[in-house]
């Protein structure tokens, strides 16, 4: 799949936050995550490893969680942490996977003070 | 017996489809050569890299939220809350997700900052059997703490 | 056949295996909470782009229904229903399909990746609402009728029907680990399309009924065929009786 197709979403909850609120950003991607153990039921080949294995959260270009993933993750993997509000701000999710391919998903951080 | 019978065969087609081709291979104690996956390491392995051979106590501190039983052993959600301040010199650095049985014990390792402002992380990963899920829990002190769970997995259904 | 009565009536005192297998209460809540971030929101997320820029999205679905966009979420949950400029009862996707043909788009097959991204979307457009089943109109009648009938039939090898094993007496009794449900108190009319965990997919109703189908040993219903859509409106309505809310996409095993 080209980079740009793949499909992400980041959710912040709760919808509605102030400055100083802790809120959980939730990340979930279309990505097979194949462990590479697999077969094609039709061809008998076997599937080529192919999973996320590292993602990066920034908050206006400053990482504030880095993650180290493996193929044991499920299939359109779910990731969530939590983040201390600083203010408006713009969150980006970077990630890779082990055959280089490289996306990206932002998400605008917009507290109601 | 015949109702053993009935039920045993009742969903025959996907009785041989789910012992034939699993969809989660992961280091079962089998008699055949199982293939080794690409990352493949045994929990022991994977706890010592991660902790370089310090001592690892349980602590109440890790709270570890994974299912009883699993639904469905390719997507079980796991969750982590480490209760522990998350300050400038103080905090969780890191959160690393382990299982006991798998061919690659590792899940994910979760690098956090105070700027979490909690120490938590929360994803869904595979088991290829019933096992122990393990959250390994590193501070910023050096120090590390874990808790671990067992999951059941069952492989059944119809299909 | 009292081959089948016997075994299954004496399955009915053995019948607490199955809570060994029932989902415990924090087990439940974590599922619950899996809901709430469910990779299939994704799909239905592409379904109303689709929609949107093919067709003209939820203004011109409305259009078409003849309703208004105000009153969409409500019209929505009575399919599969009757269309008369269809004449015939008709599911969502068969009317992103029709709508197609008016516009003089290319037609999207109902067994494809695309079509059940539009049919999520559609459906979710509902959701909240009870599904309404109207069997005041003829058509609706006949098809609940076709619906409970091919519901009720025994065939194929095992001389299984879907109330084989999905009977309020059998129900909660457990085949190969799985408590088997009540149809209608799970909501199944109202909660598929889903993400199907043991798939990694979105999945529609009559698909997953498909699965059923070829596992108990029945002949595979086509989709969109009479006799599956009036499965689909016979457990929309068990869905209705039972209070169920729209709530698209699923998350199911």
């Amino acid at each position: 799949m080209p980079a740009e197709a793949r499909k992400s979403m980041i959710k912040i909850k709760p919808k509605k936050y102030k400055t100083g609120d802790i809120v959980k950003v939730d990340f979930i991607v279309i990505h097979p995550m194949d462990t590479g153990l697999k077969k094609d039921k039709k061809t008998g080949e076997v599937i080529p490893a192919k999973y996320i294995d590292s993602i990066t959260f920034k908050l206006d270009g400053k990482p504030f969680t880095t993650m180290k993933v493996w193929e044991t993750v499920s299939t359109n993997p779910y990731f969530s942490v939590n983040l201390k509000v600083p203010g408006k701000g713009k969150i980006t999710v970077e990630y890779t996977d082990n055959t280089g391919e490289k996306n990206s998903k932002s998400k605008k951080l917009k507290p109601k003070d | 017996m015949k109702r053993r019978n009935f039920l045993k065969n009742l969903c025959a087609v996907s009785a041989l489809a789910t012992v034939a081709t699993p969809s989660i291979v992961m280091g079962k104690d089998e008699p055949k050569q199982k293939p080794k996956g690409v990352n493949a390491m045994s929990y022991d392995a994977a706890l010592n890299a991660i902790t370089g051979g310090k001592p690892v106590a349980d602590s109440p501190k890790v709270s570890l939220t994974v299912p009883e039983i699993a639904e469905n052993g390719a997507v079980v959600p796991v969750k982590v809350n480490v209760d522990h301040p998350m300050e400038e010199n103080n905090y969780v650095k890191a959160i690393h997700i382990l299982t006991t049985k798998n061919g690659n014990a590792r899940a994910a390792d979760v690098m956090l900052t105070p700027m979490n402002g909690k120490g938590y992380f929360a994803t869904r990963i595979k088991l290829g059997s019933t096992q122990d899920v393990v959250a390994v829990v590193e501070l910023s002190d050096g120090t590390f703490i874990k808790a671990s769970k067992p999951v059941k997995v069952t492989i059944g259904g119809c299909g | 056949m009292k081959r089948l009565l016997l075994p299954l009536a004496v399955t009915v005192t053995v019948a607490f295996a199955g809570e060994q297998f029932a989902m415990s209460d924090a087990d439940r809540a974590m599922y619950k909470e899996m809901q709430e971030n469910n990779p299939a929101e994704i799909y239905v997320e592409e379904g109303g782009e689709i929609l949107e820029e093919q067709l003209g999205g939820d203004e011109a679905l409305a259009k078409f229904l003849g309703v208004s966009e105000k009153e969409l979420p409500k019209e929505i949950a009575t399919f599969p229903k009757y269309v008369p400029k269809l004449g015939n009862v008709v599911g969502l996707d068969q009317v992103i399909q029709a709508m197609q043909v008016e516009q003089g788009k290319e037609r999207t097959k109902l067994k494809s990746g695309k079509m059940f991204s539009m049919l999520a979307y559609v459906k979710s457009l509902a959701n909240g609402e009870i599904p309404h089943i109207d069997l005041n109109e003829p058509h609706e009648k006949v098809s609940y009728d076709l619906g409970k009938k091919t519901f009720m039939t025994k065939r194929g090898g095992r001389g299984l029907s879907c109330n084989s094993c999905h009977s309020k007496d059998v129900v909660g009794m457990v085949l190969r680990t799985q408590p088997l449900p009540d149809l209608g108190a799970v909501g199944s009319g109202a909660t598929w399309p889903a993400y199907r965990m043991t798939k990694s997919s979105l999945r529609t109703l009559q698909r997953r009924y498909q699965g059923c189908m070829k596992n108990a040993l029945l002949k595979v219903i086509p989709i969109g065929s009479k006799e599956m859509i009036g499965l689909e409106v016979y457990v929309t309505k068990l869905a209705e009786d039972h209070k169920q809310p729209i709530a698209i996409p699923g998350l199911k095993r």
